[in-house]
């Protein structure tokens, strides 16, 4: 690869889901010919935190050089860190297989992840963040079980060697995660993780979803598998965020399970409690009126105005849920809401 | 596979290991003759369903395997068999063998009499009286009074459809109970016809009374989409007026007893709830046609039942 292809910057169309640029598939120049010898691509999503880029290319490419795969490594870079991409460059102007993606403006990971896919030939892709996760020697069993026929394998750190806030922190995210979509996994937020290039275009990936992305896999019906993989000695650090961070993830716990369960039905969530709230407000009015044939006035008792609110409250829930139907109803023939299995499965 | 069949047997299978061999055969015999193909939709079955069906594929160009990644559940693993099949009917069918393939012809026969759909009602249902048969009659009086589509038995498997009705219906949750509400609302045209119901010879049933409220929910809901899902604000505006009147009635009501002692908040309060809740109701409304203008801008499937003909010709049946 010469040192001019290193660098593609990617702009992003308005109204687009995916970048605007050279793909392989319809660019024949960077297309199957010369990029169907590879087996595996390597994504780096460099947004958060990122450590020096050259450092983790040099850490984690020999385990894959030893384990015998053709691979690249695709360093997805966010307009932020433009300047980590020279030592990269400096990679590729010695021969490394490494290309920077950089994109125009400030995207989400799920974004990074599907424009550096895009750009690729090889059948599998593995995701890295920009930090170090789990020590590279790692990286083979994940590629070896996506050969063996898995469709995403997600590295779970394991033994782990940071302190209990960080695994207390994890396990409360994984009781909800499990609570609301169910599912096994133990580690969703590590982001080390192998997949089937395909599986990439055919689940939809966005906003902070990456996150949940081997959740949304197995909905879809992909084999998706864990791997124990050893926790890296610099992932120590304690983590502990701003509370905002914290809602922010809650909420996205919460969109998922709306997703996982209503997706198809908003009525039956909006409606459940709707009906609740509506059924409550209706029971005390209900004995406000018995009461008021005994003579006790309404308009003097301010639990009327409880009454109505909760019926009001309740209604309110219900309309919107209606919408929520509506706007189901008329997309439903946009796509497809199952999947064929494929051939080899 | 043979070149456009005429007619295409849907049927799902969910872990019927031991009756889709049967079934096979069953189909084969009474359609002795027809031009047809038999598309099994595999939907997600922990069993020898996938197995069996392919091997039966393998030696028999008619039928075919759809095979799901995962249990998707009835209405879905429909939809799959739908835009799979190939025939200018479609005919659609429990996998269980309760439902007899020999009245197939007879169905198809009454969609060539100038129909869109023509659904089985099952006479002398080979099922228990209590748990089966009574809610089952409860349900389809009250989907009669409710949608005003006259079946006797929304329950029944066994339909024939021409291909460009299904072409128009989009199931997605459990909607595949109420094709018939669905149907009718695309202007399609609807016959009934007795067709055989046998007991069940094998495997399990999925069928469970605790569903029936939520069924119930499901129609109710289905029956507004299907009235307003082209005016939202009509729905919403109409909410909205009644809100009005009540809000107006209670804000009487607090100037009249303004003089008497009594708590000053109560009324003037439920009044101007009611207001609020009109406005919001009316916002909504807004919203959804909003929604459902833009959908219909940038799409080629303009507003459904607009175009109401269906009727082509039915092939070479």
């Amino acid at each position: 690869m010469s040192p001019a292809d290193a660098r593609v910057r990617l702009a992003w169309p308005a109204g687009s889901t995916r970048p605007t640029g050279t793909f392989p598939d319809t660019d024949p120049d960077t297309g199957p010919g010369k990029a169907a010898a590879l087996d595996v691509a390597v994504v780096v999503l460099v947004s958060e935190a990122p450590e020096p880029l050259a450092e983790l290319y040099e850490e984690y490419a020999p385990p894959l050089r030893a384990f015998g795969r053709r691979f690249e490594f695709i360093f997805a870079v966010e307009p932020a860190h433009r300047l980590l991409i020279e030592p990269v460059l400096e990679l590729a102007r010695r021969g490394e297989p490494v290309r920077c993606i950089e994109l125009a403006h400030t995207v989400n990971e799920a974004a990074l992840l599907s424009a550096a896919a895009a750009t690729t030939t090889a059948p599998i892709v593995v995701t890295l963040p920009a930090y170090r996760r789990v020590i590279a020697e790692a990286l083979p069993s994940l590629i070896a079980r996506v050969e063996e026929g898995a469709d995403l394998v997600v590295a779970r750190r394991w033994p782990r060697r940071d302190g209990w806030i960080n695994r207390m922190q994890n396990r409360v995210l994984h009781v909800l995660v499990q609570r609301v979509a169910g599912g096994r996994l133990r580690d969703v937020a590590c982001g080390v993780r192998a997949v089937r290039r395909d599986v990439l275009r055919e689940v939809p990936l966005y906003g902070e979803f990456l996150r949940f992305f081997p959740i949304l896999a197995t909905r879809q019906g992909y084999r998706v598998e864990e791997v124990d993989a050893p926790q890296h000695p610099r992932d120590v650090r304690t983590r502990v965020y701003a509370p905002g961070v914290y809602v922010r993830r809650l909420l996205d716990v919460l969109a998922l399970a709306f997703l996982v369960r209503f997706r198809e039905a908003p009525l039956r969530f909006f409606g459940l409690i709707g009906a609740m709230f509506a059924l409550a407000g209706t029971a005390v009015l209900g004995v406000m009126i018995v009461q008021r044939t005994g003579g006790r006035a309404l308009a003097d008792r301010p639990l009327f105005l409880g009454a109505a609110l909760l019926i009001v409250l309740g209604l309110q829930a219900i309309a919107l849920g209606l919408i929520g139907e509506i706007i189901v109803h008329l997309h439903a023939s946009r796509q497809p809401r199952y999947r064929v299995k494929n051939p080899h499965e | 596979m043979s070149p456009a069949p005429s007619l295409s047997v849907v049927v799902p299978l969910h872990n019927e290991a031991e009756n889709v061999a049967p079934l096979c055969v069953a189909v084969r015999e009474a359609l002795d003759g027809w031009s047809w193909e038999l598309v099994l939709v595999d939907d997600g079955s922990g069993d020898a369903t996938l197995a069996i069906a392919t091997e039966i594929a393998e030696y028999d160009a008619r039928v075919r395997v759809i095979p799901l990644a995962r249990n998707y559940g009835q209405t879905t693993a429909l939809q799959a068999g739908f835009d799979h099949a190939g025939g200018d009917v479609i005919v659609t069918m429990d996998g269980d063998l309760q439902n007899d393939p020999r009245d197939i012809p007879a169905l198809v026969g009454k969609l060539a009499d100038g129909y869109d759909m023509v659904a089985g009602y099952r006479v002398r249902r080979a099922d228990r009286l209590l748990t089966r048969r009574l809610p089952s009659y409860v349900a389809n009086r009250m989907i009669r009074r409710i949608t005003g589509v006259p079946l006797r038995d929304l329950g029944c498997a066994l339909k024939a459809f021409r291909r460009e009705l299904l072409g128009r219906l989009h199931l997605y949750a459990d909607m595949h109970r109420f094709l018939a509400v669905l149907a009718t609302a695309q202007g399609a045209r609807i016959a009934e016809l007795p067709v055989r119901h046998h007991p069940r010879r094998a495997g399990q049933s999925k069928y469970d009374l605790r569903r029936t409220p939520r069924v119930m929910a499901d129609l109710v809901t289905l029956k507004m989409i299907v009235s307003f899902r082209e005016r939202p604000l009509a729905l919403f505006g109409s909410g909205a007026v009644v809100a009005t009147v009540l809000g107006s009635i209670a804000g009487v009501m607090a100037l009249a007893l303004r003089k008497h002692d009594v708590h000053l908040l109560v009324m003037p309060g439920v009044s101007l709830l009611c207001f609020g809740f009109a406005c919001y109701l009316v916002m909504l409304g807004v919203i959804g046609e909003v929604v459902v203008r833009e959908t219909y801008a940038d799409d080629a499937y303009g507003p459904a039942g607009v175009a109401r003909p269906l009727l082509p010709t039915i092939g070479a049946t």
